[in-house]
């Protein structure tokens, strides 16, 4: 029973982090039709920037701040040097479908690459905002941390407001009129160029915090976030890919899941799982556990 | 044109052209092999492996618009196919290979029926984890012999072949042997009914269907041999290593294939080639460029190099580099043309 | 349509022709001695490691380290006037690409020998394939424990350095029963051939497992190793083997701070115990100290050591690697290249393959070394070494012998018992410099 609780807290901590890579998935998809394989490259880059960050100032907060709002700029960047050049140049070309998937792979080869010729091979620790013992119940400590917790909340914190914004801001009503309805949207005045690129820079910044957080416990090297790519995007489509609501319930199943799968069936299934369930969920329920409209294509 | 051109081939049926024309080049490696060294010879056989796996895209994603991030997975049936019938049922080297193609194909069928229903980067992400997943299950099975895998051994060339026939050559014809094969088989379907079903597919799925294309079946289709020449590629993989462990199907070699694909041109089957042999010289380009660099600079510089170049391909000439260059022919000879 | 496909078939073959005909430009001419890759002032020695990739860390300091060794001898001399150069090849940690990069450093890069090749299936698949022993080529200190490369009758020129997993689990499973009859024990192993050789080695010690979790490669980074460090807790584990790679053990001690799980003992296998890649992982030292590990060769930090400092002068002057901080990978690369310059010049003046591998067989166990349990080196057995002794990592986390000096077992990779060694070795030459013949 112990056991089993500690399983269920364990997987719980785990989806959190899988929640906020499968928000900056989403976030992407929703504002370019894109999903950005690149985001665990871009999550790398940016956690290295917040280890030199914490190497020089020792300042957790800091490392945080610069490493979000670096990962932001960068995810901007790539938007407006790469893929706005490339939407214009593809367009509805016969491979506008496999132009994006290809060009952010590239990019999540050249980052690695280029991540590894700055900082080498090595397994690095990155900080922790908070404590990472778990906290004590009664005799008993449980598999849940301050740091766990702090998570946790940012996870929610993280949802909430960009629920708020794409609800009930102007710029959220620009950025879902640019996704969905981009000629007309542009008829109506609003910059859809722009407000893409706004997408991607929250992205990205959701996408760097994901990486500064999952990093205290399972380490940083040049290609250690591609499953959390992997298991992000399985969240992202668990939860219907437009969904951040969804996202994030998505990733918490997943997490969960994965949890009950190692504890209970052997870890040989782990990487599995992510495929079992994308299939399962892509056939039987295609607009994702939680989605509302709309189809596969697009 | 067409006429002078057909009393050129003496009337010989299309189909018999092309397999003599490729008996012909056939004929011209084997007599190349004879005369470059062994490495080379060596390095002849990765050009014809990655050729074979780099079909499968071209059928996959040039014809059939559908995109796998997941190859190597379907390369690892094969790999585990050739060698389990190879040790259970002791059957020719040869004969391993077609039951490679035969249970990647049907792997691919079962993929196909679910990948009709996706799109774009939800085909993507699916594959994508189907190549991280699949390889760690050998670890759960024993008769797949765990993290050191199964023996999947070629031999050597028959005593009749001469003593000076090195392993590498005889692995070089082998390989050769099947791309040649692969390649006329996929000439005559791409020039067949389905490679004309899957092109209107591919420009436009509505069009296609209107006109009575069941688009979901030749959709299911072009995965099933797609994962056929994929599994043939697997096996080819495995005789270079002679061994088939789970560890030889990373993502990277997914990648690797796509990355091929792309550059090299996604659309024609001289594409291929070309994609085959970046494959082979890129990491000796990055070996070149970073000699005498600290190894920091020489281990990363090929995925450095790797990604600018598909992002560059897809930028500039998104149909690679055989469509710059047909592009580049038709230019020369329209001018010649307005010359006379 | 057919001119089209005679174009395209045409172009086809008129590519393929081309691009062999490019690629068959001669390779760069080596002189030649008697021997393939001995010319008159330079022996070359290929390997092939992960220096890149997610199985790089750690490991691609040992390559480095050798070759700053080398440079030392080399400047020192060489073997008998030739210099000794490692030709570093990167295979990722893939069987493919171990098995390409070896055929590239034999037939392009002629290499005399391999030396130092890395991880279980990677040269599992570079002995069956490139078919070392039949041709010949001498395939020195294959760094794995898995106990199959030793095996002189399938793999006549191929030699081991690492002690086999089998060897480890057996005088590990000796010493729980020695130390701590009667507890709970608890066993995380790598859900593969390592972790199944493990067991074995386990078994025949005789040794029980109140619960065994095993881990899959890759998944310490995601989703972590929270569930097989939650199912020693479950289980009331007193005693707790950790056997796997460094930065899963990372992980597991990381999680267990985290989960406020404490065992009476830590037993932390000798491939995941460097306590330097440890704390640059992030380990509490408070989680460390206190706990058991194992090695062959002397503790990096024991500065008493005549081996350990001299090499970590080497280090300090020579290591032109990317990360020279000193530690165990480092260690054992300097004294895999220690033992093969003594391999070369074993072999003579004029150095021959079939040379190199009599005289490892012959005097192999003689060599000055810095492991602290003998080599095993003879005509029925290529292994090299044979066994541990355990240590106590402190509150720097510094390994530190129990009882305050190396007690040493050693023992086979079969059935054969595990005993205290009283082996001696051999002490450092003047200047560090082998001066064998």
């Amino acid at each position: 029973m112990q056991q089993f609780v500690n399983t269920l807290i364990n997987g719980a901590s785990l989806g959190s982090i899988y929640s906020l890579m499968a928000l900056a998935m989403i976030l992407v998809w929703r504002s370019t039709r894109v999903v950005n394989f690149a985001q665990a490259g871009q999550a790398v880059l940016s956690t290295y920037v917040g280890l030199e960050i914490h190497r020089i100032t020792h300042s957790y907060p800091l490392t945080l701040i610069i490493a979000i709002i670096f990962g932001a700029l960068f995810g901007a960047l790539v938007d407006l040097l790469l893929v706005r050049p490339l939407m214009h140049r593809v367009g509805d070309g016969p491979i506008a479908a496999v132009a994006p998937v290809i060009v952010t792979l590239g990019l999540l080869s050249a980052i690695q690459g280029f991540v590894g010729l700055i900082w080498g091979g090595e397994y690095r620790s990155f900080p922790a905002a908070l404590s990472q013992n778990g906290f004590k119940v009664g005799l008993t400590r449980i598999p849940f941390s301050p740091f766990d917790l702090f998570i946790l909340f940012t996870t929610l914190l993280v949802m909430l407001a960009f629920a708020y914004i794409f609800q009930r801001s102007g710029l959220g009503l620009a950025m879902r009129a640019a996704a969905f309805e981009p000629e007309v949207a542009r008829l109506a005045g609003v910059r859809v160029a722009r407000v893409r690129t706004i997408g991607w820079a929250f992205a990205g910044g959701a996408g760097a915090l994901a990486g500064a957080l999952i990093t205290p416990t399972t380490l940083l090297a040049p290609n250690s976030l591609d499953l959390l790519l992997v298991f992000g995007f399985t969240a992202a489509v668990l939860g219907g890919l437009e969904s951040l609501v969804g996202g994030v319930v998505g990733g918490f199943l997943l997490g969960i899941g994965l949890a009950l799968v190692v504890t209970y069936l052997g870890s040989s299934f782990t990487f599995i799982t992510a495929f079992v369930v994308l299939i399962a969920v892509l056939l039987l329920r295609p607009r994702g556990l939680i989605g509302q409209r709309s189809v596969r294509n697009a | 044109m067409r006429e002078r051109f057909a009393l050129n081939w003496l009337r010989i049926p299309s189909g018999m052209r092309r397999a003599l024309l490729l008996v012909l080049v056939g004929w011209g490696l084997l007599l190349i092999s004879d005369r470059i060294s062994e490495f080379r010879v060596y390095q002849g056989a990765s050009v014809a492996t990655y050729f074979v796996a780099i079909v499968s895209i071209v059928l996959l994603t040039g014809y059939s618009g559908q995109v796998s991030l997941g190859h190597g997975a379907l390369l690892a049936i094969g790999g585990y196919s050739a060698a389990l019938v190879m040790q259970n049922l002791h059957w020719p080297f040869w004969i391993a290979f077609f039951a490679a193609v035969f249970v990647a194909a049907l792997v691919g069928a079962l993929l196909g029926v679910a990948a009709a229903r996706l799109s774009g980067p939800y085909l993507a992400g699916t594959t994508l984890a189907f190549a991280v997943g699949l390889p760690s299950l050998a670890n759960q099975f024993s008769f797949l012999g765990g993290e050191q895998g199964l023996p999947f051994d070629i031999g050597v060339a028959p005593s009749r072949f001469g003593e000076n026939f090195s392993p590498y050559k005889w692995l070089f014809w082998i390989s050769a042997l099947f791309a040649l094969f692969a390649v006329w088989l996929a000439a005559n379907l791409l020039r067949g009914r389905y490679g004309r079903i899957w092109r209107a597919v591919r420009s436009d799925e509505t069009a296609a269907a209107l006109s009575g294309v069941n688009v979901a079946r030749s959709k299911v289709l072009a995965f099933t041999v797609s994962a056929g020449f994929a599994g043939l590629a697997g096996a080819l993989l495995c005789a270079t290593v002679s061994l088939v462990t789970p560890g030889g199907f990373p993502l990277s070699l997914s990648f690797a294939i796509l990355t091929g694909a792309v550059i090299g041109g996604v659309r024609s089957l001289v594409g291929a080639v070309i994609g085959a042999f970046t494959l082979v010289i890129l990491p000796m380009v990055a070996d070149a460029i970073a000699q005498g660099a600290s190894d920091a600079v020489s281990t990363n510089l090929p995925a450095v190099l790797t990604g600018v170049l598909l992002i560059a391909t897809i930028v500039i000439s998104p149909g690679g580099i055989a469509e710059s260059l047909s592009h580049l022919g038709r230019k020369i000879a329209l001018r010649r043309q307005k010359r006379i | 349509m057919s001119s089209r496909m005679r174009r395209l078939t045409g172009s086809v073959a008129a590519l393929t022709v081309i691009g062999l005909a490019l690629s068959a430009l001669p390779a760069q001419a080596t002189k030649v001695h008697s021997e393939a890759g001995v010319s008159t002032d330079e022996i070359k020695i290929g390997v092939t490691i992960p220096m890149s990739g997610i199985a790089a860390p750690g490991y691609n300091k040992i390559a480095p380290a050798a070759q700053a060794y080398l440079d030392y001898v080399n400047a020192h001399g060489g073997v008998f006037g030739r210099r000794v150069m490692l030709k570093v090849e990167d295979d990722r940690y893939s069987p493919t690409l171990a098995v390409s990069k070896t055929n590239k450093l034999i037939l392009q890069d002629k290499v005399f020998a391999i030396a130092g090749a890395l991880g279980t299936a990677n040269h599992l698949a570079v002995l069956n394939s490139v078919r070392l022993g039949a041709r010949g080529i001498p395939d020195l200190f294959v760094n794995t424990g898995y106990s199959g490369f030793d095996n002189p009758v399938k793999y006549p020129t191929t030699f081991t350095y690492l002690p086999s997993y089998v060897m480890e689990a057996k005088i590990i499973g000796t010493y729980l029963a020695n130390n701590y009859p009667g507890k709970k024990i608890g066993l995380i192993y790598q859900d593969d051939d390592f972790g199944r050789n493990a067991q074995t080695g386990f078994k025949t010690a005789g040794t029980t497992f109140v619960v065994s979790k095993g881990y899959a490669s890759g998944s310490q980074s995601s989703p972590g190793l929270a569930a097989q460090v939650g199912a020693m807790q479950a289980a009331g584990a007193e005693v707790v083997v950790m056997f796997g790679v460094s930065s899963a053990t990372a992980v597991a001690l990381i999680t267990a701070g985290k989960m406020g799980f404490k065992p009476l003992k830590w037993i932390i296998g000798s491939v995941g115990g460097d306590p330097t890649t440890l704390k640059a992982l992030g380990v509490p030292a408070a989680i460390l100290a206190g706990s058991t590990g194992a090695s062959f060769l002397p503790s990096p930090t024991d500065s008493t050591d005549p081996y350990v400092s001299f090499f970590k002068g080497i280090n300090e002057n020579y290591n032109k690697g990317r990360d020279t901080t000193w530690d165990n990978n480092a260690l054992v690369g300097m004294n895999m290249a220690m033992i093969l310059v003594q391999a070369l010049r074993a072999a003579g003046k004029k150095p021959t393959r079939n040379a190199v591998v009599a005289a490892l067989i012959a005097k192999g166990k003689t060599f000055v070394q810095a492991g602290l349990v003998p080599l095993g080196y003879s005509k029925t057995s290529h292994a090299g070494y044979t066994g541990y002794w355990f240590g106590t990592y402190d509150t720097n986390g510094d390994l530190k012998p129990d009882g305050g000096k190396y007690t040493t077992f050693v023992t086979d990779s079969g059935s054969g018992g595990v005993t205290t060694s009283n082996y001696k070795r051999p002490a450092l030459p003047a200047n560090g410099l082998p001066t064998n013949k």
